[in-house]
């Protein structure tokens, strides 16, 4: 009778069963409508699987890959101007891998100082490095030589250096990362570009592609986050004015806003004004349009932020522009990590739409390979937008994976 | 002529500043209009310097927003505020001037969840003061330690009980080294148990000299800390006094009513 209450063995936490048998009924024969879906779907699945394995490594032609990857990777870049590219691909290492290892260091440290320190096994490493490693080893598949190879293992290296130095740097000593990183991106821009460089309408391919991204990236995002706190301003013609901007540029379809800055809007301007070129025109349109979605993903951040945070900020003197940046701002942004990786994502696949303009991306590229004489009308157009869909995916993949990993990191949703 | 006395002498305890006798808080016919809703009929009170005065009434009656007017989170319409001396305007100069001076407690605390105790408090000691941060971290452990709470410095608020964020939130306060604390309903969102850890830090403060104006429902504080209440409904202070005589003796029926209600 008092056997419940004196027996010590019930503080041990219930042992679950791992039996298979118990896992495929509870998961896929709970009920009769899940039976039946999992009778339905478990051979479409594995129909899928096989023949997708079968195309990958088996029946898929990817000699079109293989001799076409430069073209793939820059398109019409000169190629004895290649060498630029990896200078500039090195230093751009070091930029983002100094940027990513600052960034760490402060999750880590934000993580643990609130009591939940992260478990790095090597599982997670391992998965973490998965989407990455995937793509260099997928695409140095198709190199030829060594040389490729030997160059894009010094420049992860040089990377992943660099991401090791900022880790452990202080948190004094990081402050200046973010400037470095920025720098280096313009730098490694203009190691390609100026001294005698290759300017930007001969870039193509994933070049191009990660051109418009990064750049519009970096400059959408400060802008956007400008204009969501000017839609929230006290002063009625800034608010009318961002709000005007932000109306305008979301609701115009990407397409005809790059039509516009291609062919409307060298008409408006005056015959000797400096006409920016084609790529800056078309990097302006990706700007103001992410701009804008930005601006009111952020703002929906900031409306999220309870009225009472404004107030104590108030409450202790601090100034209206201080109450913002270090009370309000921070914690609009965390909560909405999600929806700006979820703009950068869409951006990095909007860019596809410079072929409208004449710019041969990734996609244009993939198509057009397919109509060089020992490739047209066999049909190589499927391994050649297949190769094209992965680089994508797995770039998305990689980044929405590394977006959740921040959020857990910087306890988005805790309190 | 017994009735004029009397109307003498409630005014009279309304614009006498208790503590040390020097005015630290003064307002005079402070109006609030919510749209077409006044919220404060015209309040006239004195508050002197090291003074605690509670103000109590029933929900609706204007507490909060009284006080909030004098830190500006509300905006009043008419009357004046004077606090230490500077009248406040719209001018952002008073206004951040008087805030600085000001410290606030609220009801759900508004500890910024981004930030650690420590961060929270240090935050505007060194934006607001442009203190070094060694100094200011310094100042927060004695903060912390005053209100028994030093060993939650590096954690976030959300780790924090409600009785710990709350005096946090106090500490927080008080590194602007302000000369007026306001009690917005500081124990109002807590758990019972919690209640009184709030309320012995509230009153160690009170007794260290500070100049306090706590609207609370808590009318055991008010009788051993206060020395004044004031008794608020309808937007309009209807009773001034010491607790002692507004508990046993009060003069007014609705002072009367309501605490026949809480008590």
């Amino acid at each position: 009778m008092a056997a419940a209450t004196d027996a010590p063995t019930t503080a041990v936490p219930p042992v679950r069963p791992n039996d298979p048998v118990v896992w495929v009924r509870r998961n896929l024969f709970a009920s009769w409508p899940s039976a039946l879906a999992t009778l339905i779907l478990a051979p479409a699945v594995v129909v899928a699987v096989v023949r997708g394995v079968r195309f990958l490594f088996v029946d898929a032609r990817w000699e079109i890959v293989r001799v076409n990857l430069a073209l793939y990777l820059v398109g019409p870049f000169p190629r004895d101007q290649i060498g630029r590219l990896w200078v500039a691909l090195a230093v751009l290492a070091v930029a983002l891998g100094a940027g990513a290892g600052a960034i760490a260091a402060t999750a880590r440290e934000t993580a643990e100082a609130a009591g939940r320190p992260i478990r790095s096994g090597w599982g997670e490493r391992v998965r973490r490095a998965g989407p990455p490693v995937l793509l260099v080893l997928g695409i140095l598949a198709f190199a030829s030589g060594f040389e490729p190879v030997l160059l894009t293992a010094g420049a992860l290296a040089l990377g992943g250096g660099a991401a090791a130095v900022t880790q452990r740097l202080t948190r004094r000593g990081r402050r200046f990362v973010p400037t470095l990183t920025v720098l280096g991106i313009v730098a490694s821009l203009a190691i390609i570009s100026r001294f005698g460089g290759v300017p930007a309408t001969n870039w193509g391919g994933l070049l191009i592609t990660m051109f418009y991204t990064i750049g519009a990236l970096l400059l959408a995002f400060p802008i956007g986050i400008l204009f969501a706190l000017g839609r929230r301003s006290t002063l009625p013609v800034v608010r009318w004015g961002c709000t005007a901007y932000v109306e305008f540029f979301r609701g115009s379809p990407l397409i005809t806003l790059l039509f516009v800055g291609w062919l409307i809007l060298p008409f408006f301007l005056p015959p000797d004004f400096p006409t920016p070129g084609l790529v800056t025109r078309a990097l302006i349109i990706f700007v103001f349009f992410t701009s804008a979605y930005v601006a009111e993903i952020v703002r929906g951040g900031l409306q999220a932020v309870g009225r009472g945070q404004r107030e104590a900020a108030q409450a202790l003197g601090l100034t209206p522009w201080k109450q913002t940046r270090l009370v309000i701002l921070p914690q609009a942004l965390r909560a909405v990590i999600p929806g700006l990786v979820g703009q950068a994502i869409s951006l990095f696949k909007d860019t596809t739409l410079v072929l409208i303009i004449g710019q041969s991306d990734l996609l244009a590229v993939a198509r057009s390979v397919t109509k060089q004489d020992e490739f047209l009308g066999k049909g190589y157009i499927v391994e050649s937008l297949a190769f094209v869909a992965i680089v994508y995916w797995v770039i998305s993949y990689w980044m929405s994976r590394e977006s959740q990993r921040l959020e857990a990191r910087l306890g988005v949703g805790t309190r | 002529m017994d009735t004029q006395h009397g109307q003498d002498e409630l005014i009279g305890k309304r614009l006498v500043p208790g503590g040390t006798g020097e005015v630290m808080i003064e307002l005079r016919g402070v109006e609030k209009w919510f749209d077409d809703f006044q919220a404060l009929t015209g309040v006239d009170l004195v508050v002197g310097r090291q003074e605690t005065v509670v103000i109590a009434g029933p929900s609706g009656s204007g507490k909060s927003t009284l006080i909030r007017c004098i830190n500006r989170l509300e905006q009043h319409d008419r009357g004046r505020i004077v606090v230490d001396g500077i009248e406040l305007t719209d001018d952002l100069k008073d206004i951040q001037e008087i805030r600085r001076e000001t410290g606030m407690v609220f009801q759900s605390f508004n500890l910024f969840p981004h930030l650690t105790i420590l961060d929270n408090i240090t935050l505007a000691p060194r934006h607001v003061r442009r203190k070094a941060k060694k100094e200011a971290e310094e100042q927060a452990m004695q903060l912390l330690e005053r209100v028994r709470i030093p060993e939650q410095a590096r954690k976030y608020p959300g780790q924090l009980s409600g009785g710990q964020q709350q005096r946090a939130a106090i500490a927080r306060s008080l590194a602007m080294e302000p000369k007026v604390m306001l009690f917005d309903e500081p124990t109002s969102a807590l758990d019972p148990e919690m209640i009184k850890e709030v309320l012995d830090t509230m009153e160690e403060l009170a007794e260290s000299g500070m100049t306090m104006m706590c609207v609370t429902h808590e009318m055991g504080f008010a009788r051993h800390v206060a020395d004044r209440v004031v008794f608020m409904s309808d937007g309009g202070i209807v009773e001034v006094d010491d607790p002692e005589t507004i508990f046993s003796n009060p003069r007014e029926e609705r002072t009367k009513l309501f605490l026949s209600q809480i008590l």
